[in-house]
């Protein structure tokens, strides 16, 4: 049974398509929903919880339809908002517990389920204060407390990282990571980060202008798409054709050559070709096999940083 | 720093939640409860309290003069009468309203807490009805909370308890009823306002000033029409309708050359405008939750 299914499903606006015919299926575990800032994340996000009515198209989420089930849907998943969500007047103990009772947790349990969630993410003696003095990272702790309290099958994490220093960053996704290995929660978190859903997540989900470009498990990403930099003295075109004829993926310019790793490998087809069209071989490197590569003409990182 | 080192050793991390979950019902109790503390400013800080709790004694305030005078042993003297402590109130009952609906529904959409509620087991019309609960049982301990003080410190500071009891105990249900009207109506009203606004100061003057220029315009109508219109002019103002139903239930009429006499309607006409007007700040209310997007 996949975690969440979708069918066609079409989110528009007036003058405005914030999701065009979206087909995906992603099984449980933890998933990066990855797309530049107005890709149509958020809006993804907020139609799974049926917070916002699709426009066309189905959704299924733990095999309940978006449509009809929602409040079923909702009584069994958290959500982390990406803005800020909190009351600067409330504690955050006082806050949690509220939602929690909310969310059909007896009183006392609601109590102890707070201490406990709030205390999993890291906050402790800073609790009993009002929020409206805590830092960007203890609000995001809070809103992820919130997210977990009532113990969900499944939370989506709405940019959890937003605004947060280096630091705050990786214990975010520390925390993201053993939520969803540790303790069995799926976990959907959406990024403008390649680096971050790579790091956390064991698939992810490519969006572009509310359009699927690319769905799957992140080690498959990686592991065909490295590539070797190779660095000749004469004429890197030659080799890589030369490469090309031996049936490698390679495109060579200038004293430059880069040399797919799909499958078989390429090192010994690169030394004999050096060899055959008598070149200096000055430098063979693999490089960094990271989704940004794969990714970067689609998605700038720097451009909708900290927006 | 204690806490955290005894985390240390005894911090199991994340633990699965095994034990009950309750109903839908529960939960819009629970938010009820919120909403009812809240509007008293509970569990906040003591300036969210000052406002509520002070209007809230001070709509009480008529009824201890009351008290006060029976108890002196001035018989037969009853300054104020339970058919017009509305009226005594009504601008008390105004400011609580203006003061207190921003808070239950501003708040939510000022710090953006709205998708937290929308995102959980609750439906956003079970949030509206929770909010609405709240405000109207807030209201009613400026209403009936200070009508049952009163009548039953008249009935202790007496002659004799029983006596009064069984003289008076018709108004127990007027008490009650106008009690319950007058709340679910004022509630309604300032929660469709205070709904149009995250800002808290645009709300309370867009409470305040419909009731007080539609005082003014009514009474506008009802004293310078001699005609139907004219007389029409009192379903103008919340107040007129409140004191006609109040009237109305306690079988009373108005005094001589008030508005209510002016305008000289049945009284269960106020009454069903009341409700009317009730029915429709709720739906309207009802619906801006359903459509509201976030």
């Amino acid at each position: 049974m996949p975690l969440i299914e979708t069918h066609g499903l079409t989110k528009r606006y007036p003058g405005v398509t914030a999701l065009d015919t979206l087909d995906i299926s992603v099984e449980p575990g933890v998933i990066g929903l990855v797309g530049a800032n107005g890709a149509g994340k958020s809006t993804l996000i907020k139609v799974l919880l049926g917070l916002l009515p699709a426009t066309r198209g189905t959704a299924r989420v733990l095999d309940l339809d978006v449509r009809s089930e929602g409040r079923e849907i909702r009584e069994r998943v958290g959500y982390m908002p990406e803005h800020d969500c909190l009351p600067p007047d409330l504690s955050a103990t006082e806050f949690v517990a509220h939602l929690a009772q909310v969310s059909g947790l007896p009183r006392v349990a609601a109590r102890e389920r707070t201490a406990e969630t709030l205390r999993h993410v890291g906050l402790y003696e800073e609790r009993y204060r009002e929020m409206g003095g805590y830092s960007t990272g203890m609000k995001q702790r809070v809103k992820l407390a919130q997210a977990l309290v009532h113990d969900p099958r499944l939370i989506f994490l709405d940019e959890p990282t937003n605004g947060l220093d280096p630091a705050g960053r990786e214990e975010m996704l520390d925390l993201v990571k053993r939520t969803g290995r540790d303790f069995g929660i799926a976990v959907l978190m959406s990024s403008h980060l390649l680096g971050e859903i790579e790091r956390v997540c064991d698939s992810l989900v490519v969006i572009d202008g509310g359009k699927l470009v690319r769905a799957g498990e992140v080690a498959e990403f990686t592991a065909t798409l490295g590539s070797l930099e190779v660095e000749v003295e004469g004429d890197a075109g030659a080799l890589a054709e030369a490469l090309t004829g031996r049936g490698f993926e390679a495109r060579g310019e200038g004293f430059l050559a880069h040399v797919g790793l799909n499958g078989a490998d390429p090192y010994d087809a690169i030394r004999d070709c050096v060899v055959e069209l008598e070149m200096g071989l000055v430098r063979l490197e693999q490089r960094r096999q990271s989704l940004e590569d794969i990714f970067r003409p689609d998605s700038p990182e720097g451009e909708a940083d900290g927006v | 720093m204690s806490e955290r080192a005894a985390g240390s050793i005894y911090d199991l991390g994340y633990r699965r939640y095994e034990g009950r979950r309750l109903g839908r019902r529960d939960a819009v109790l629970a938010l009820y409860i919120h909403g009812l503390r809240a509007s008293f400013g509970l569990g906040r800080r003591t300036r969210s309290k000052i406002f509520p709790i002070g209007l809230a004694i001070v709509a009480a305030v008529p009824a201890f003069v009351q008290i006060m005078i029976a108890s002196i042993g001035v018989d037969d003297l009853d300054i104020f009468r339970a058919e017009d402590y509305y009226g005594y109130i009504q601008v008390i009952l105004v400011l609580f309203v203006a003061v207190v609906a921003p808070e239950l529904l501003g708040r939510d959409a000022r710090h953006a807490t709205l998708p937290l509620y929308f995102s959980r087991g609750l439906s956003r019309s079970e949030y509206a009805w929770a909010r609405y609960g709240a405000m109207t049982t807030a209201l009613l301990s400026l209403t009936l909370l200070p009508q049952a003080i009163m009548f039953l410190g008249n009935a202790l500071v007496g002659d004799s308890f029983t006596g009064y009891f069984s003289d008076e105990w018709k108004q127990i249900g007027p008490i009650i009823g106008s009690g319950i009207a007058i709340s679910a109506l004022l509630a309604a009203i300032a929660l469709i306002i205070a709904a149009q606004t995250p800002r808290r100061a645009f709300a309370t003057v867009g409470i305040i000033a419909p009731f007080l220029l539609l005082t003014f315009i009514s009474s506008a109508f009802v004293f310078n029409l001699e005609n139907l219109v004219g007389r029409l002019g009192i379903f103008l103002s919340p107040f007129g309708v409140m004191n006609g139903l109040t009237h109305w239930m306690f079988g009373a009429s108005g005094r001589a050359g008030d508005d209510l006499m002016r305008a000289d309607f049945a009284g269960g006409w106020y009454f069903l405008f009341a409700l009317a007007l009730t029915l429709v700040a709720v739906a309207l209310l009802q619906r801006h939750y359903r459509r509201r997007s976030l």
